[in-house]
């Protein structure tokens, strides 16, 4: 699609931010023209959501200008960014739970009123339309807590256009959305861009930047290093240009290892209507993928076999002994590890320090000794420091709070935690959602090196391409079914798609 | 995004300020107290037997406090310790007194019995899952029930002997009150076990996310558990010393306890760190909250005035104390 090009409304020229010792923004410039899918790429940490912050008067730049319709301003607060018409979608969404679909929707815009009343009636009548637009079928009326990832960025893009917005910003968007919803978004990002509003797209994948946007900007380690127009574009040039070299390709084992010893062997656990019955061994050394779609229960499963959940029937057995585990601890004590989707909600100590937040299932190895269990400061520091460089976590030092690193940074320390311990079995669930292409090549070389040392890795992805690079064997599940084994020639990305929406679409022809 | 209006509309340098501010602001409240009350009295106020008597009085506040510390880090509250520290105190004269049974073996049951209340406690919110606030109340007007039913609504005056009325009057170590003593030993230790122990960084963990501390491997609830145990044993001892000082065990004697102890708990939030609960920040808060009515008692300040007093300092503390936590968020 060709839009023709119009000259840039909002311009930024320099823009530097430092926290404390972080030069998280050293000189970054960018130029925003109406009606156009612009991309925002970078490694995590590069300062993409430092930059959208400032534009959204959350953070004070320490220098250069933003220009608007050819002024300087300066954002004060959101409020501002607002009447400026800027909208923002950030990485990591808030929403008030207890309020309705239409609440939320009109948070901070000027409600028409009626004798000093809010007008809701009137209000919907008028979001209404909006709401469809963008594909928001749940009732106005209903309450958000219910609602799914996806329809709580429908909710934040109706926002946007019912405040009028010039400029949308949309901060990694389709990292927690299912392939179809993902489409569904990018159909509503160019119908935007059609109707004349910039947007601005932020991602770690590539494919969605090269089919979306009319043009690229890169940043890297806090300066824009790249710009590019559509024609330019190409998947190796914006590699190239976010690693500042070449990436190395995950190693998989060209030959799949023997078949190693059964670590886990699950037999028909089940909770349903979730977890419909799944049986499978996963062996030591295997990189086994759960493949499928968002909502096949893939997670459920995951917290089944973690002890985080409690299964209505089945058994399972670790290295042959029976294995039941009650809780998450006792999974641990076992040897298991699990690196969970949600990782702000669910992962992290997000006020507490790196150090703290990879120490805290290996705290046995950090004390003194088992009988003066106190904490060996220098054990500790040392611990941190080596995953922080093993890893190339991003940070100020193992004392910075996990909060203030970069999304994919925080990440790796979750991972890192379980590196450290070194399990018998390791589930991954969405390990480089948010992850910087390099980083994401790290973290599977790591995963595929715990394996080779006999490691036995489960791994759910949603992303199409990580299960074929990474794993050895995958089985796609489709409502709390496995309906597929794939290994060896047949483990294709195309596979695993087609195999994730079988029985979705014998369920379509069929109607029982 | 559910920070008022007003807040969101700060410059973040008048946040960064703020939020130095809200650090300091309990500490240097303090000393700006000291200060004021030395210059103004300066023959009552600043002297050794003064401040000596000010932390005697403020120890049992401290130490109750401390416990209480312990069960919000875990994220839970235990409005159960003033009404179980009353209980206590009858419970420890009584056996002394009725049963004639030796001053430690008293003072042991009592703990264990402080051990025990904190278990149930913990039980009912981590298994039974009923929100801290009913489960805590309804075990401390519980408590007090049996407080009258042992008591039969008589305080216990008669016949406590003097070795149990040493326990919190005697002096040791260059003259040092036993209470002192004793706080600095209870303080100690907490601070040791939540700061420096691995089991501490557990307890934190489970304050700062328990989801994530759940599936990081930790067993959320033995954790909550203990956060309760360790305060309903911090109430029994602020409830026997507190007999041991009256020299009687009388119903409802500690109840006040609960609201200085939560006073302190906030003030220490606010305290150092940005809204987090401390064994530190604790004691910092119990020592303003001491020397503010040990002011008003020299000045002769009416008894309505202390009830005012302690009502806003709650306000203030509990104030600062979220104030420091939303701009850590932010
Ligand atoms: N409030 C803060 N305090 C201290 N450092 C910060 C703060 N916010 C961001 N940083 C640092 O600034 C750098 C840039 O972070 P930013 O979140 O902008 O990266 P990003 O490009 O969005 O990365 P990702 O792709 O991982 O989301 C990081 O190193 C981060 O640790
Ligand atoms: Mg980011």
């Amino acid at each position: 699609m060709v839009r023709s090009p119009a000259a840039p409304f909002l311009i930024a020229e320099g823009v530097a931010k430092a926290f404390g010792g972080a030069q998280a923004l050293s000189d970054v410039s960018l130029a925003m023209a109406p009606g156009e899918v612009h991309g925002l790429v970078g490694a995590n940490g590069a300062g993409k959501s430092t930059l959208i912050r400032i534009l959204a008067g959350l953070v004070t730049p320490d220098r250069g200008r933003i220009r608007l319709d050819g002024e300087d301003i300066t954002v004060s607060s959101p409020q501002h960014a607002t009447a400026l018409g800027m909208s923002f979608i950030h990485q990591e969404l808030a929403f008030i739970p207890g309020m309705t679909v239409l609440q939320n929707i009109m948070l901070g815009v000027p409600k028409a009123t009626r004798f000093g009343m809010i007008d809701w009636g009137r209000i919907a009548r008028e979001v209404e339309p909006v709401a469809r637009r963008v594909g928001i079928t749940a009732p106005l009326s209903s309450n958000v807590k219910g609602l799914s990832t996806a329809e709580n960025w429908l909710i934040n893009i109706c926002r946007a256009l019912v405040r009028k917005a010039r400029l949308i910003v949309m901060d990694e968007p389709t990292a927690s959305l299912s392939a179809s919803e993902s489409r569904k978004l990018f159909a509503i990002v160019e119908d935007l861009a059609r109707s004349g509003v910039a947007v601005l797209y932020v991602s770690h994948r590539l494919d969605e930047i090269l089919r979306l946007c009319d043009r690229v900007t890169v940043f890297r380690d806090g300066r824009s290093v790249a710009g590019f127009a559509r024609a330019e574009l190409s998947h190796a040039g914006l590699v190239e240009a976010i690693v500042g070299g070449a990436v190395r390709r995950t190693t998989k084992p060209a030959e799949p290892p023997p078949q190693g010893v059964v670590a886990l062997k699950v037999s028909n656990l089940a909770r349903r209507p979730k977890v419909e019955g799944v049986s499978f061994d996963l062996h030591h050394g295997e990189v086994l993928g759960i493949g499928g779609l968002v909502g096949a229960g893939r997670s459920e499963l995951a917290r089944l076999i973690y002890g985080a959940d409690a299964p209505d029937t089945g058994t399972m057995e670790l290295d042959g002994a029976p294995y039941a585990p009650h809780r998450p601890a006792d999974a641990v004590a076992a040897g298991l590890g699990l690196v969970p989707e949600e990782r702000r909600a669910d992962g992290l100590v997000l006020t507490k320090s790196v150090a703290f937040n990879l120490t805290i299932p290996n705290l046995a190895k950090i004390v003194h000794s088992p009988l003066l269990p106190l904490i060996d400061d220098r054990r500790r520091s040392a611990l941190a420091e080596q995953t922080v460089r093993d890893l190339a976590i991003k940070t100020t030092g193992i004392e910075a709070p996990v909060g203030r690193l970069s999304g994919g940074n925080q990440q790796k320390v979750v991972i890192g935690r379980w590196l450290i311990r070194a399990p018998k079995v390791l589930i991954l669930d969405e390990p480089t959602r948010g992850v910087d292409i390099g980083a994401r090549g790290e973290i599977h070389r790591l995963i595929r090196d715990l394996a080779a040392e006999g490691v036995a890795v489960l791994v759910i992805s949603s992303e199409p391409d990580e299960q074929p690079d990474l794993c050895d064997r995958v089985l796609v599940m489709v409502e709390g079914r496995i309906v597929r084994e794939l290994k060896g020639a047949e483990l294709t990305r195309q596979a695993i798609i087609e195999a994730s929406y079988a029985r979705a679409a014998a369920a379509e022809e069929t109607p029982s | 995004m559910t920070a008022p209006a007003a807040r969101r509309r700060l410059s973040p340098r008048a946040k960064a300020a703020l939020g130095i501010f809200a650090r300091y602001a309990t500490i240097v409240g303090l000393v700006a107290m000291i200060v004021a009350f030395s210059l103004v009295s300066p023959r009552a106020f600043p002297t050794l037997n003064n401040f000596t008597n000010v932390l005697n009085q403020a120890s049992l506040t401290m130490i109750i406090a401390a416990g209480l510390t312990l069960a919000v880090i875990v994220g839970e509250l235990d409005l159960s310790i003033g009404f179980a520290a009353s209980l206590h105190g009858i419970l420890v004269t009584g056996l002394i007194v009725s049963n004639q049974l030796p001053i430690p073996v008293a003072v042991a049951i009592v703990l264990v019995a402080g051990a025990v209340i904190g278990l149930i406690n913990g039980l009912i919110v981590t298994k039974i899952k009923v929100n801290s606030v009913i489960a805590t109340l309804g075990v401390g007007t519980i408590l007090t029930g049996l407080a009258f039913a042992y008591s039969a609504g008589v305080p216990i005056v008669s016949g406590v002997p003097e070795d149990f009325l040493q326990l919190s009057l005697g002096r040791w170590l260059f003259g040092i009150p036993n209470n002192i003593l004793i706080m600095v030993v209870v303080l100690g230790g907490l601070w040791t076990l939540v700061e420096r122990t691995a089991i501490g960084q557990e307890i934190q963990a489970v304050g700062g996310n328990p989801s994530a501390a759940r599936l990081a491997g930790i067993d959320t609830d033995r954790i909550k558990i203990l956060g309760f145990v360790i305060s309903g044993v911090c109430a029994a001892l602020t409830g026997i010393l507190l007999a041991s000082r009256l020299g009687s065990g009388t119903a409802s004697a500690a109840d006040g306890y609960l609201l200085t102890a939560f006073a302190a708990v906030f003030l220490g939030s606010a305290t150092l760190r940005d809204g987090e609960f401390h064994v530190l920040g604790t004691l910092i808060g119990a020592l303003i909250i001491a020397f503010g009515f040990n002011g008003l008692n020299i000045f002769g300040a009416p008894t309505f005035s202390q009830y005012v007093l302690q009502g806003a300092i709650l306000i203030v503390a509990v104030g600062l104390s979220s104030l420091g936590r939303s701009i850590s968020e932010s």
